[in-house]
């Protein structure tokens, strides 16, 4: 990929053995929108905040959260439009998969294939790593299963994580709150109450945004209405 | 200790600053309000209007070739603000890219599906060193078989969304502003109020009172969905809709503006 005139990689070693570019890519998620993930019991579900940058902008259109394969779904930190690369490789590979076993991509080996391309954005030349890390929450043969993907293409299973602005705070309400028999709906108003710890304003069903799958193994993203029911149930 | 920046690069090439910031792109949207021209968009409940500012810099220039407004099929519109140059490859490749849609799939490419298209381009030009950014804007305008009027904005940083109403170029925040006023509660404007609302907006951001030759109107309706730029005698008539409605206390505002350009 890239032009011959850029076959260097721009991502190189500092003396101190660090790669710069991609610690850099971990500050720009940072500075993304707080996302979370939650593993209960009998599924998992993800949730973001969706902030835009005017109430002009229609937010039917807006969609952070991305279903990959009927049974997986992604959310992302940080900068959209990579992310859409992301899921759009994804969603070709979920399908290669198919067509070559002829049976649904698990979970762990979709997550590899994303990270793989991650990996590759760090070492090849001329292109700068992906500025997003990804929550990939899925529901297969092993169970319910989330996984976090980081611009360097390193990936970890994760019971519950957070990323994003809000992270720390996120990261210490979720240690607290965690529970491994959790059923899902109450996974869903932990992580509706994670989200508003850092919450600046009012937070409703347009301005966040809750994936889940439960063992029905189908990942469904909720619409503004459910998102408001569950909110009632918590408030 | 780390070198920070990579040598200095992060200014000139898509890399990352050491801030998580991509330099180029952030250039890039100052290349769009550099061009100094604001656009405007607005979407009503059965049309969508675009408006921009026609300046002509020299008197010996064919103004009928200075444009910004683009059809791209017969039902889409884009309006780039920014660039012109860049704007012209965009409207190249986009064009070439709605007829092959239109020619794979048997049906025409729909506002969202363009859109993306386009913000997919520019993402690449974000991670891949060798092309830099499009110093461009673009507004895309349609009806959507199924959505109904739409109104998509492109930036350089590969973001897009669809807008009920929204602004570009170098007085875009104040714009965003008075459309925010506007567009408050969710109102359905008509065909004429759209329209209206656009050309108003771009009156009061920039305070001057156009003349039909110094602007640029592009429309598309539910009841004739071709993309279609609007005439000087139809952007005069507009013009002076606006002009008629307004009250006797801006009346006194308008000729306080004469009196300062006479």
């Amino acid at each position: 990929m890239g032009d011959s005139q850029y076959s260097f990689s721009l991502t190189t070693f500092s003396p101190s053995g660090k790669l710069v570019q991609i610690e850099h890519a971990l500050t720009a998620v940072g500075s993304g929108q707080t996302s979370l993930g939650i593993k209960a019991a009998n599924g998992v579900v993800i949730a973001t905040e969706k902030k835009l940058p005017s109430i002009l902008v229609d937010e039917t259109s807006v969609q952070k959260i991305q279903i990959l394969t009927p049974n997986i779904g992604v959310v992302y930190s940080g900068m959209g439009p990579d992310s859409r690369v992301l899921v759009r490789k994804s969603r070709k590979q979920a399908e290669q998969y198919f067509r070559l076993y002829k049976e649904p991509i698990p979970v762990t080996q979709l997550v590899r294939e994303t990270a793989t391309v991650m990996q590759e954005f760090t070492q090849s030349g001329g292109v700068r790593p992906f500025g997003v890390s990804l929550l990939v929450a899925g529901y297969d043969d092993k169970g319910p299963q989330l996984y976090q993907v980081d611009p360097s293409g390193s990936y970890f299973s994760w019971k519950a994580s957070a990323m994003g602005k809000n992270v720390s705070n996120a990261k210490t309400f979720l240690e607290k709150r965690y529970d491994e028999e959790t059923e899902l709906d109450d996974a869903v108003h932990t992580a509706i109450l994670t989200l508003k710890e850092g919450f600046e304003g009012q937070i409703s069903g347009k301005n966040i945004e809750i994936g889940m799958i439960d063992n029905d193994k189908i990942f469904r993203i909720l619409t503004p209405s459910e998102i408001e029911d569950y909110l009632n149930e918590v408030a | 200790m780390s070198r920070g920046s990579g040598g200095g690069y992060d200014r000139h090439i898509t890399i990352f600053s050491p801030e998580g910031r991509l330099y180029q792109v952030e250039y890039a949207f100052k290349a769009v309000k550099a061009a100094g021209i604001t656009s405007i968009g607005v979407r009503g409940a059965d049309s969508v209007c675009v408006v921009t500012q026609k300046k002509v810099p020299d008197k010996l220039l064919d103004q009928t070739s200075v444009t910004h407004l683009f059809p791209i099929t017969k039902y889409l519109g884009l309006l780039a603000t920014g660039m012109t140059a860049d704007a012209r490859t965009l409207v190249q490749q986009a064009r070439n890219e709605a007829a092959e849609f239109r020619f794979r799939y048997g049906y025409e490419m729909p506002v969202d599906s363009l859109a993306r298209w386009i913000a997919d381009k520019s993402q690449v030009y974000t991670q891949h060193a060798y092309m830099r950014p499009l110093g461009v804007v673009a507004m895309i305008l349609g009806i959507d078989e199924e959505k109904g009027p739409q109104l998509f904005k492109c930036d350089p940083a590969g973001h897009f969304f669809g807008h009920k109403a929204t602004s570009a170029g170098g007085k875009e925040q104040e714009a965003i502003n008075f459309l925010e006023k506007k567009m408050k509660n969710d109102p359905a404007f008509s065909y004429e109020e759209t329209v209206q609302t656009a050309i108003s907006a771009l009156q009061s951001v920039l305070q001057e009172d156009f003349k039909a030759s110094e602007i640029e109107v592009g429309v598309v309706r539910k009841e004739d969905p071709l993309f279609k730029v609007l005439s000087t005698e139809e952007i005069d008539e507009h013009l002076t809709a606006i002009s008629e409605r307004l009250t006797p206390s801006s009346l006194t505002k308008k000729s306080v503006l004469i009196n300062i350009s006479a």
